[in-house]
């Protein structure tokens, strides 16, 4: 059971935990972030902060599965660190999520380029239009752009011929990224 | 366009999703033990993912990571730990209850339908015992009929005893009874069910005159067994008083047989014809008003199908100033029963009839 679940996505198993009360579904999806989860939470348990790794954990699964049950996940790995960052900031208030808008437009694309993979006419129409997208976005984020995901530059060669920060660059692909998708959104109408 | 050919497919890898970094990927990125693909894969996913770039960035403060690979052994296992996999025993237990409540069920279901059977029938056959009273009324008439039948039956007998009577004084009685016995037995029979009243009339008839004729007959007999009876007594007298006076003798056969004689002569004249005139003219006349009365007591009582019932046989039966009349209160009827257009139909018939009611069904009529 285990490993059919483990082999399942996060989606199908956050349904199954909801729809079907599958602690095992839920046990696995726990299990899938856990190192995110503890590599995250590490800078907070550094010795001088007296919290307790044997309570911050449990407590924030039982937190991460509480809201499993109610939310609306889209992205499990924003949820996570939306529920964790909570948790750190303020343990006694329990915030709840809610997926940004920009998020939701990426996330419509990137649902859309899914869909697209084993349909060839839905795949050439979407990738025109990325394209057109693509050309009509500013000169700096399409050189980015290209750099990064057409030429395959690593962030280190990137930073080293830019002279910029890996952090700044990523803020920056980020950025230029959420604007072609708003082009690619907005500009065009099918 | 043409120059952006060979990077076609590489545009959608912009937005395609990636999985987060596994549990081993993210040390060996940060050591750079990873192939070209697998970093830039690991990167493109960096861009989009905060929780991974977060992750990355603490465990690059860390000195070792250690205390990483540790928390997170132990995280895992607790998560495996709270899980808590269901046995299957646990699992048999739970599928064997629930067959066991669904058989429950079944049985109430079953239970509750039965007796909801059971009460519909109950219910049905009440419901058909109660629509059955025409054979019930019909067995309460039969009887009726029979009795009367029986008595009209009876009449007759009442009178041939009467024949073998050999003394000569009953035949005062033989020919008045003839009659009488008619207006009970009509009485009778008109007053409690008339579905009979008509045979009745007809078995009337035939017994007054099967009596009529018997009486012409009996008469004749009785002459016949008193001449017989006359000479034997006189024989008799002629023996018993031979010592007795003859003047007594005389006397006694001088009174009394001259009596009888006339008396008799008397009777047989008399006897047959009012027996005739009554079967033959009055009876059907008053079976028709026996009936139209029967029939006015049942509408009066308020019984307005029974007393329909009279006045349509009344109708069909009898004529004259009978049918016009079961006709009006035929209207009537249906009136009160609040079967309108019938009513209308019955008082136009009665108008159309021209008789003494036709001034009251006009006005019926025009009031309705």
């Amino acid at each position: 059971m285990q490993q059919q679940l483990t082999n399942l996505s996060d989606k199908e198993l956050i349904s199954r935990a909801r729809k079907q009360h599958d602690r095992e579904a839920e046990g696995v999806l726990m299990d899938r972030y856990s190192h995110l989860l503890v590599a995250v939470t590490l800078p907070h348990l550094s010795p001088q902060s007296n919290l307790d790794p044997n309570v911050v954990f449990p407590s924030l699964l039982q937190r991460l599965s509480a809201s499993l049950k109610t939310q609306t996940i889209y992205k499990v790995n924003e949820w996570i660190l939306h529920i964790q960052k909570g948790y750190l900031g303020k343990p006694e208030k329990n915030t709840p999520f809610y997926p940004s808008r920009d998020g939701r437009d990426l996330l419509h694309i990137e649902n859309t380029v899914d869909k697209a993979a084993t349909n060839i006419i839905d795949r050439q129409d979407l990738i025109v239009r990325l394209e057109q997208a693509l050309q009509r976005l500013n000169a700096d984020d399409r050189a980015l752009i290209t750099q990064f995901y057409l030429e395959n530059k690593p962030f280190a060669d990137l930073s080293a011929t830019t002279g910029i920060s890996r952090e700044k660059l990523r803020t920056q692909l980020k950025a230029a990224k959420g604007k072609l998708a708003k082009l690619f959104m907005n500009g065009y109408v099918k | 366009m043409l120059s952006s050919k060979p990077n076609n497919d590489k545009v959608l890898k912009i937005f395609s999703t990636i999985r987060c970094l596994s549990r081993d990927q993210l040390p060996r990125y940060l050591e750079g033990r990873l192939t070209d693909v697998e970093k830039h894969l690991v990167e493109q996913h960096l861009t989009d993912c905060d929780l991974c770039f977060d992750a990355l960035q603490a465990l690059e403060k860390e000195e070792n990571t250690d205390r990483y690979q540790d928390l997170t052994n132990k995280l895992q296992r607790y998560v495996h730990s709270s899980i808590q996999p269901v046995s299957h025993t646990q699992k048999i237990a739970q599928y064997t209850r629930k067959e066991k409540n669904k058989e429950h069920m079944l049985v109430y279901f079953w239970i509750v339908a039965f007796i909801g059977l059971g009460i519909g029938s109950v219910y049905v056959m009440r419901g058909h015992i109660r629509n059955q009273p025409p054979p019930v009324h019909i067995m309460a008439g039969l009887p009726a009929k029979d009795s009367t039948a029986i008595t009209a039956a009876s009449n007759p007998p009442v009178v041939t005893p009467v024949d073998h009577t050999t003394t000569p004084a009953p035949e005062a009685t033989h020919t008045a009874p003839v009659t009488p016995p008619a207006k009970p037995v009509l009485a009778a029979a008109q007053k409690p069910v008339d579905s009979a009243a008509l045979k009745k009339a007809a078995a009337l008839k035939a017994a007054q005159h099967k009596a009529a004729a018997d009486s012409i007959r009996k008469v004749q007999q009785a002459n016949l067994l008193k001449q017989k009876q006359d000479s034997i007594r006189k024989a008799a007298a002629d023996k018993a008083d031979k010592n007795d006076d003859k003047a007594k003798d005389d006397d006694t056969k001088g009174t009394a047989k001259p009596d009888n004689k006339p008396a008799q002569v008397a009777k047989e004249q008399k006897a047959p014809e009012p027996a005739k005139k009554e079967s033959a003219a009055a009876l059907p006349i008053n079976s028709d008003e026996y009936l139209y009365k029967a029939a006015m007591v049942y509408q009066q009582q308020g019984n307005l199908g029974e007393a329909i019932d009279r006045y349509r046989r009344l109708e069909s039966v009898s004529s004259g100033k009978y049918v016009e009349l079961a006709r009006y209160q035929l209207a009537i009827c249906y009136r009160s029963k609040g079967q309108m257009g019938k009513a209308r139909r019955m008082f136009r018939e009665v108008i159309r009839m021209d008789g003494s009611m036709k001034d009251a069904a006009k006005q019926a009529l025009d009031s309705m």
